[in-house]
């Protein structure tokens, strides 16, 4: 009787495999045409098609991308960016969520809605405001400039997550932490962020992409090409009356090793929590 | 369970403190920092915004001319493309409610395992956000290309001559269309949310559901359903909020064409704004997507967090 | 937390470094729609200009993306912040008209007087940037539009440049027999569609009264429009243009052109750089003006021009770096970098873009010229003519009916203006 549960176990198994391999095939048909794209001549990928095969593997596109797109400028920034906005942001966040999820103090409906009310603002009508601020903190035309509103744009949402995984971890934890002499910081710092790392590494993800991604912010504030961006430096492919498509998708190629270097890193804690009860059973 | 490892593991310093922050004041403490940010570079444009929203403005002269709420009459009286893009939003939403929040759904659930399999396949489905949206709207669109294109290329092939058509060229399909795109982009988002939330449910509670003889179907109903309570409100308010603000894709596939037929709120602000010279116009739109979204998400974030 | 520290640290750094600097020389911003390689082209031009003026420092900011799609909404608000650029590129007609409108353009007659443009450029560019008697622009370069066809095609079913709008139609109908599409167009944004029914308009209209409709002295809904609908939906259903092009983006109605599937595009003198930089045979295409039946044989032109914002501190370093752009000791040394030129003289090398050359003749000559309509109409009237067009071609409009909205969405918007 074990065994025929155990087969039928293994059946389930192996079609839930082949239905998401099956799956990720049709997801990746985008990405294919990516790759494809980009290792070609543009004549070939024009008149031949953009779903035919290359005559001519033209490896020379991601060095001409990168060259003629001052690649490594725009790198620096994204990544510059990255380092800078995504761990002040989240950490704000987490602060901010800490008390409306744990703690109990007047006002803390208001101030939660205060928050969420940001999720539903449309980003593009704050532009304007937004440059004059910057002009007048004197960082206009810097990278610096897009630090403030992405935090700013940032906070609703990951508060809004954050206090929903917060209220998840027991209150007996940290209550236990109090009785032990800490105060709400250290159950803050020593309780809950510990306990939140799937949470927090998801988090990361999605605000590594939106950074990394963000494009109408960083082309209305910056325009000196020293402080832009990668996703407005491949702008530069597309031209008035034509585009560069094959140097454009090489660049495209270049630009996502890093997120998805940084993706999988992360990932490997989305599944922290279920190493922990494996030890335990 | 989780006290011993914690403790073992880190060790809960105490420390002595030669003063103490009144205990009253410790959660505004926390806040403040978001909060301030938060005011300064959101809010405070926003307001802004909300202002001109009460002005015929161009958006570039140094005079404006206030209208009181006439901008925001306009929008439901006169405007029929306004209303036809409330109109798009509503199926949009509804639309991503269901389907890319099922799909999330059964994605995290099948992947919900350590194996190096599930690593990779976590990784492709999560993938396309990970291309910037120029790239997803130049690839879209040869995929979707009437001529060309590989989607009516492979109807034809497996004897579906009958649905190969102009999809994004077509009044119809235009939308639609665009959704599977958003399909294909968004899955991998509530999926890792949903792989969050999985972590948070305590296997203890599957052991005893199948000691207790619960099938497959019966733990998903009684266990994980209910231990995902609050990531359904993230997911699901997030998918309305967004619903309602979506711009990026439909700007980038459809510029809200055929005709105006794929014109969304968002679009539609977009262009008032930015291309009609109708600051004043596009802000008080801007303002109704807000109240829209926060009329329907907040009483039902309310509702499902109280307690 | 250290994570924390360390921004601050940099952050303050930062602040630092940007206030620190201090400017012996005025920097003047030159803002552009140039792309990557136009971009490359332009480093000694300007390098040369630095060189030569010690105390001005050109810096170039381009915002590049096809068609006119990104580049005015960062223009304009870079303009409504106060951080506008010292001179900046910009289209002819009323894509410029918001900006002009809102004083935010300084009118250049002083200068036209001080450097004599007026002699230097061609006369019809500066009439198509004139605005209420004031000239706001320089232009710069002068852009026709024709059919490009594929030689090889035309050979083979033995036709040659049409002289009427029959033979035309007859060409097309030659390759609607054998299986291949007469033209190809991208009707994403609406502006390529429109090239297509702004010669029908010509044809059926006539220059004059195609010049009052675009100026809305004349009433749209009138029988030589609704024949110019017709056409458009005519070609449609003979099945002429590759189908279902609604959606397309105007680059990529490009390549059932270069796969033989279609025969013609409706295209600027820069196809033959697009031609060069996509790879195709340039010595397979060709082009000629469609034929409209009325003389003189008018075509679509329009200028791009270098304005200077009013509140720009260096108006008149700007007027100077204009005119040096513009002068034709400056372009000659050039070539590359100034194809498309407006400027009366700049030949270009024959031998290397010999479409280049020909088009050249034409713009600099006494040629007539038709503005498009997207360059006739501020951006939310031509929308909702697009919008009329896109009607008509996907049969949801008839002419008739097309000839009437387009007609009340005139008066809706003049009505507006008023109010």
């Amino acid at each position: 009787m074990m065994s025929d549960v155990r087969r039928q176990r293994r059946l389930e198994q192996t079609v839930i495999f082949l239905g998401l391999l099956a799956l990720s095939l049709i997801w990746l048909t985008p990405f294919a045409t990516v790759v494809l794209s980009a290792i070609r001549g543009q004549g070939d990928l024009l008149a031949r098609g953009v779903f035919s095969l290359p005559k001519k593997i033209a490896w020379s596109n991601f060095a001409e991308a990168w060259s003629t797109g001052d690649f490594s400028i725009y790198f620096r920034n994204s990544l510059l960016l990255i380092a800078m906005k995504v761990p002040l942001g989240i950490f704000i966040a987490a602060l901010a969520a800490y008390p409306l999820a744990k703690l109990r103090f007047r006002f803390s409906g208001a101030i939660f809605i205060f928050f969420l009310a940001g999720l539903a603002v449309p980003v593009q009508v704050t532009l304007q405001p937004l440059l004059v601020m910057m002009k007048q903190l004197g960082i206009a035309n810097s990278l610096f400039a897009l630090v403030p509103p992405y935090v700013a744009f940032g906070l609703p949402f990951q508060i809004f997550v954050l206090r929903g995984f917060f209220r998840l971890i027991p209150s007996e934890l940290l209550e236990a932490a109090r009785l032990d002499g800490a105060s709400e910081w250290t159950a803050f710092l020593r309780v809950m962020l510990p306990l939140s790392v799937p949470a927090l590494a998801t988090l990361c993800i999605i605000d590594v992409l939106a950074t990394w991604n963000e494009f109408l912010i960083a082309l209305v504030l910056i325009s000196a090409k020293e402080s832009r961006t990668v996703p407005v430096g491949l702008l530069q492919f597309q031209g008035e009356y034509s585009s560069q498509y094959t140097l454009l998708m090489a660049g495209i190629l270049i630009s996502i090793v890093p997120v998805i270097a940084i993706f999988i890193f992360l990932q490997r804690y989305f599944v922290a929590g279920l190493t922990a009860g494996a030890v335990k059973g | 369970m989780s006290e011993i490892t914690l403790g073992a593991r880190r060790p809960v310093i105490v420390r002595r403190r030669r003063w103490r922050i009144p205990v009253t004041a410790i959660p505004y403490l926390f806040l403040a920092p978001a909060t301030l940010w938060y005011a300064a570079f959101l809010v405070y444009p926003m307001l802004q915004s909300l202002y001109v929203s009460f002005f015929d403005w161009d958006g570039l002269s140094p005079t404006m001319t206030f209208v009181g709420l006439e901008n925001y009459i306009n929008i439901f009286a006169v405007d029929e493309v306004a209303r036809l893009a409330l109109w798009n939003n509503i199926l949009w939403t509804i639309g991503a409610l269901a389907l890319p929040t099922f799909f999330g759904l059964m994605l995290a659930l099948a992947l919900n395992r350590r194996a190096p399999a599930s690593t990779l396949f976590r990784t492709i489905f999560y993938s396309p956000a990970v291309l910037p949206l120029v790239a997803v709207g130049l690839i879209w669109a040869w995929m979707y290309n009437p001529h060309f294109g590989v989607v009516n290329v492979t109807l034809k092939a497996v004897g579906l001559r009958s649905w190969a058509n102009g999809w994004l060229s077509n009044y119809e399909m235009a939308l639609p269309a665009t959704f599977v795109t958003f399909i294909w982009s968004h899955v991998g988002f509530p999926m890792i949310f949903y792989l969050a939330g999985l972590q948070a449910i305590s296997k203890d509670y599957y052991e005893a559901a199948t000691i207790d003889g619960a099938n497959a179907f019966q733990r998903f109903r009684h266990v994980t359903m209910p231990g995902l309570a609050e990531t359904h409100v993230i997911v699901l308010s997030l998918a309305v909020i967004n619903g309602f603000k979506v711009f990026d894709l439909v700007y980038t596939m459809t510029y809200g064409g055929p005709g105006r037929s794929t014109q969304v709120l968002g679009t539609w602000m977009y262009f008032q704004t930015f291309q009609y010279y109708h600051a004043g116009y596009g802000s008080a739109l801007a303002w109704v997507i807000a109240a829209i979204v926060l009329v329907i998400a907040i009483p039902y974030i309310r509702r499902m967090s109280r307690g | 937390m250290r994570g924390l520290k360390i921004f601050a640290a940099t952050a303050l750094a930062g602040f630092v470094a940007f206030s620190g600097g201090a400017e012996a020389k005025d920097t003047l911003r030159l803002m552009t729609v140039f792309d990557a390689p136009t971009v490359k082209l332009w480093e000694p031009v300007l390098a040369a200009y630095n060189a030569a003026n010690p105390d001005v420092e050109v810096k170039m900011e381009t915002v590049a993306g096809s068609g006119a799609a990104v580049y005015p909404d960062v223009l304009r608000t870079s303009m409504a912040s106060g951080d506008p650029p010292d001179v900046f590129f910009m289209w002819g007609g009323e894509i410029a008209g918001p900006f002009i409108k809102a004083g935010q353009v300084e009118p250049l007659d002083a200068y036209y007087e001080k450097y004599g443009w007026e002699k230097v450029v061609a006369p019809w560019t500066i009439d198509r940037i004139t605005r209420d008697g004031h000239k706001y622009g320089v232009p710069f370069h002068a852009r026709g539009m024709g059919l490009w066809y594929r030689v090889d095609l035309f050979e083979k079913y033995g036709l040659s440049e049409p002289k009427t709008y029959d033979d035309l139609a007859n060409i097309c109908s030659t390759f609607k027999k054998d299986g291949i599409y007469c033209a190809s167009f991208g009707g994403k944004f609406g502006w390529q569609t429109m090239r297509l029914l702004d010669y029908f308009t010509e044809t059926t209209c006539g220059p004059e009264e195609h010049d009052k409709l675009n100026m809305l002295q004349s009433s749209w809904n009138q029988p030589c429009v609704v024949a110019a609908y017709d056409r458009m939906a005519q070609w449609v259903k003979d099945g002429w243009l590759v189908p279902d092009f609604l959606n397309v983006a105007p680059n990529d109605a490009r390549m059932p052109v270069y796969s033989g599937d279609a025969a013609m595009v409706f295209e600027g003198g820069w196809f033959e750089g697009v031609l060069k930089s996509d790879e195709q045979p340039l010595e397979n295409y060709k082009f000629f003006l469609p034929p409209t039946g009325h003389t003189p044989v008018r075509y679509s032109a329009f200028p791009e021009q270098w304005m200077i914002p009013t509140s720009s501190k260096h108006k008149d370093q700007a007027a100077a770096l204009i005119n040096w752009m513009t002068i034709a000791d400056t372009q000659k040394q050039y070539p590359e970098a100034f194809t498309a030129s407006a400027t009366i003289g700049v030949e270009s090398d024959c031998a290397v873009a010999p479409r280049d050359c020909e088009w050249k003749k034409l713009l600099t000559s006494d040629s007539a010229t038709y503005p498009p309509t997207d360059q006739a109409f501020t951006k939310e009237l031509i929308d909702g003519f697009f919008e009329v067009q896109d009607g008509v071609v996907a049969g949801k409009i008839t002419p008739a009916d097309a000839a009437a909205q387009m007609q009340a969405k005139a008066e809706a918007w003049k009505a507006k203006q008023k109010s």
